[in-house]
């Protein structure tokens, strides 16, 4: 039997390596591991797993930058022009990009023509929070996998668009969705789910990306079982999340989100895959005492086992919707120690150790807080201003409204889902961060499925005439903000960095700048028609360095945006790819 | 000498190529393309062998009975059914497997069009009949039911059939529900079965059939299978999306 497995395993990787040489590359796992080293290819969301968004690429860089041209432009069509908050993927000469309404394109990189496109038929009734984007696909093998807005995976081979296999997650009638782009780690294919307002029940799943099929599940509600599945398929007991009703009294735990939409990041040095979870729902936090683990914290899972090997909870009992599934970005100081970076929505940031788990450093990166005074480094835990909780409206004579507080952060967050960067150059990470608060309070709630579960009742309020956005260069070490370039209307793209010494990313506003990454003097500019809400991605083919971004004004911010509305509602919507080269006279 | 028969050879192929096919009964000025984009240029012959029956006008456009019928050739390896003034042309084709080359269904028809099925032979002929159906006109551009109620949700799948005897032959009829958007109703992209088999328990394949867009919405397809099968039938299918069809049809209890 050994022997025969053994056979079979040698003829497989044979078949493998003689494959290689007809096909164009499939994609290994090793090279997805080595994405952050590789600058020919863009192989994973965050431009290698630890989500650094960093380049070693130099030709465009602060000195060349000024002769940035745009190479081609590519229109998703349609009237489907909603926010476009996909970051490309890039293989072998074609790059995939997801569009709104759960589209894939594949597109020549050299000439912008598209070779293939995937529309998902979407049922009517699909319940995505905000907005109908997608964050971007993951590529494995011969494959392209996203998902979709009403919570399916969807692998197509990569050369002709044709479906390879597909898997319904969960329920969308029950609130599930998928937005974020999965992730390949040791193999396996990483996925969260979408739907927090939804009362559903967050989790990170692992799959074969070969086949879709199930290898773990890990719940991030406290009182769920675990699963690992069986060569059949079968789900074996693989221990529960947490211990029930530790944190979470009741049973309101069962309904409780923690969803895990934005995804997650992977460290191969420790082997453990980093999932922001989301908040717990209702938003009515006194109708759920206790910390209400897993919400609200980064979870670190052993990609082996599908284990929490530690979490550290950034908003325990969050009661201000600090939906806190940004992105943990792991980095190695001077010493050579492993740490993570988190700039949370609750308006700090965060260093822990990327293998323990143990708070290092927290500190503001927006300049108002009003819901804690900072972060005790001893303990880990936040100094709660009690005040400054959205009252209980079972307290109120009426039972109506719970006292109404002004809160800042808003919900939207000093970060919401657009990803940072990494320079190893400068140290710094480079987050687009938010000036804002709201007016919140609590209302009576209670859960049905498929209907939104909040509990509460908010108004965004803007706090500056002149900003509300402010790309920020920190200094997760010393908590110092070395620049930062203010925004009129809020930042909702992400950030890319390069050896180049620049700072790439795009505002609401339409312009794609490039940024000096030391001093945050803006060295570049281009509008590209449509608010951005995308993050940049550079690449390297036949000796050229090229820029890229998805354009397309959405997401969140249009529909929740209170008196922001003022700083956008003139923005026009649009949804296309730009790549970017230095022009040579 | 030898690059001057390269040559001959080249210049002959390519004059067989670039034969036009034999003239079209319906008149259709669309026949040469359709010929050369279907049909590969092969060869042709138009043959009432090739029986295609369908209405003379089209009732309803967004479902056209036709049924196909290839049999009076003897043995047929594929059939293409195509419609010439449809804004996509090729409704389906299909591989008789042990099944008979006959098949009926449903299809959606644009604008009145000579409607052809062509079977290919052994000897790689294809073999062209037809009808003309007219019609009002809209059947591919207007959206069909099950999506204006939102129903296809719940029904995505789903398969429906039936074996019963006619004649000689055994029959199965089966529905399968889907909603077979064209991709030209605006807003809604392109979703439709693309592959479909037949087989029964011993694992023998009846009928491979690729389907299109074009194809009704929750298509019905009507079998010949010959002699009666023991036990049950299996059809297995994928739409465009990577949907799965996996259905067993059991003999009738008498």
């Amino acid at each position: 039997m050994i022997k025969k497995q053994l056979l079979s395993a040698l003829v497989a990787s044979v078949c493998a390596a003689g494959a290689g040489f007809v096909q164009a590359g499939a994609i290994t796992d090793q090279m997805i591991a080595d994405d952050a080293k590789t600058p020919g290819d863009v192989l994973s969301w965050g431009m290698g797993t630890e989500g650094q968004r960093y380049s070693t690429l130099t030709q465009v860089n602060t000195k060349t930058v000024k002769d940035l041209v745009p190479v081609w432009s590519l229109s998703f069509g349609g009237e489907k022009q909603r926010g476009q908050e996909s970051q490309p993927v890039i293989a072998d000469g074609t790059m995939f990009v997801t569009a709104s309404y759960s589209r894939l394109y594949a597109i020549e990189t050299k000439t912008g023509k598209e070779k293939w496109k995937y529309e998902h038929r979407l049922p009517d009734g699909i319940m995505p929070c905000c907005d109908v984007i997608n964050r971007g696909a993951a590529l494995f093998d011969n494959l392209v996998i996203f998902g979709t807005l009403d919570a399916q995976l969807v692998a197509l081979d990569r050369e002709t668009g044709k479906v390879v296999w597909k898997k319904k997650v969960d329920d969308f009638q029950a609130g599930y969705s998928l937005s974020a782009a999965p992730i390949i780690a040791k193999g396996l294919l990483l996925t969260g789910v979408s739907g927090g307002e939804f009362g559903i029940v967050g989790r990170v799943e692992a799959r074969d990306p070969k086949t879709g099929n199930m290898v773990w599940s890990r719940p991030t509600l406290e009182g769920y079982m675990g699963y690992k599945y069986d060569a059949e398929g079968k789900p074996v007991e693989n221990g529960m999340t947490g211990t029930t009703n530790k944190s979470w009294p009741g049973d309101l735990w069962k309904t409780g989100g923690a969803s895990t939409w934005l995804g997650g990041s992977y460290n191969a040095e420790t082997g453990l895959a980093y999932f922001g979870t989301g908040n717990p729902a209702p938003w009515n936090s006194h109708l759920r005492p206790g910390d209400n683990l897993y919400s609200c914290s980064t979870l670190a899972i052993d990609v082996s086992t599908g284990q929490i090997v530690w979490h550290y909870q950034n908003t325990p009992n969050d009661g201000w919707d600090f939906d806190g599934v940004n992105e943990f970005v792991t980095f190695k100081t001077k010493d050579g120690r492993i740490l993570g970076g988190k700039a949370d929505r609750n308006g700090f940031f965060y260093v822990n150790d990327a293998k323990t788990g143990k708070l290092v450093n927290a500190f503001p990166f927006v300049k108002q807080i009003t819901w804690a005074s900072g972060i005790d480094l001893a303990t880990g835990r936040p100094k709660f201003n009690d005040k400054n909780r959205p009252g209980d409206p079972s307290k109120t004579t009426d039972g109506k409204k719970g006292e109404s507080v002004f809160s800042a952060p808003s919900f939207l967050g000093g970060k919401n889902q657009m990803p940072m960067a990494y320079s190893p150059d400068t140290g710094l990470f480079y987050v687009p961060a938010n000036e804002w608060g709201m007016e919140i309070w609590n209302e009576p709630i209670s859960y049905k499925k498929g209907a939104a579960y909040l509990g509460a009742g908010f108004t965004i309020k803007t706090i500056n005439d002149d900003y509300i956005g402010a790309l920020r260069a920190v200094d997760p070490m010393t908590g110092k903000i070395v620049w930062e370039a203010k925004n009129n209307a809020p930042l909702w793209g992400g950030v890319l960095t390069t050896k180049g010494g620049l700072v790439f990313y795009g505002t609401p506003e339409g312009l794609l700048k490039a940024m000096d990454a030391k001093t945050g003097k803006e060295l570049w500019s281009f509008q590209v028609g449509t608010g951005i809400v995308a993050p940049p991605v550079t690449w390297e083919e036949g000796g050229v360095q090229y820029v890229a971004i998805v354009s397309g004004w959405g997401g969140a911010v249009p529909l929740w945006g209170g008196d922001v509305a003022k700083r956008v509602n003139m923005l026009n919507q649009g949804g296309s790819v730009w790549v970017f080269k230095l022009h040579k006279s | 000498m030898r690059a001057l028969v390269f040559s001959l050879t080249f210049i002959l192929a390519g004059t067989a190529h670039a034969a036009p096919p034999p003239p079209d009964p319906f008149g259709s000025g669309l026949w040469p393309d359709v010929h050369a984009e279907f049909l590969g240029r092969e060869p042709v012959v138009f043959d009432d062998r090739v029986k295609v029956v369908a209405p003379a006008f089209a009732e309803d456009p967004m479902a056209v009975p036709v049924s196909v019928d290839a049999s009076a050739l003897g043995a047929v390896s594929r059939v293409v059914v195509l419609v010439d003034r449809n804004p996509i042309r090729k409704v389906l084709e299909f591989f008789p497997q042990a099944a008979r080359p006959v098949l009926a269904f449903r299809f959606k028809l644009q604008q009145g069009s000579p409607v052809r099925a062509a079977a290919r032979t052994a000897d790689g002929v294809w073999h062209l009949g037809g009808t003309w159906v007219d019609g009002s006109g809209g059947g591919c551009t207007l959206p069909g039911g099950t999506r204006s109620d939102g129903s296809w949700v719940r029904t995505l799948g789903q398969v429906q059939g039936r074996m019963f005897d006619h004649g000689d032959a055994s029959r199965l009829r089966v529905r399968i529900m889907h909603p077979m958007d064209t991709g030209l109703v605006s807003g809604i992209p392109a979703f439709y079965l693309d592959e479909l088999q037949l087989r029964d328990d011993a694992g023998t394949a009846y009928m491979r059939i690729l389907t299109f867009e074009p194809v009704s919405e929750n298509p019905v397809f009507s079998f010949d299978l010959g002699t009666r099968p023991a036990g049950s039938l299996h059809l297995q299918g994928r739409d465009n999306n990577g949907n799965l069809v996996a259905a067993r049809i059991d003999q009738q209890k008498p």
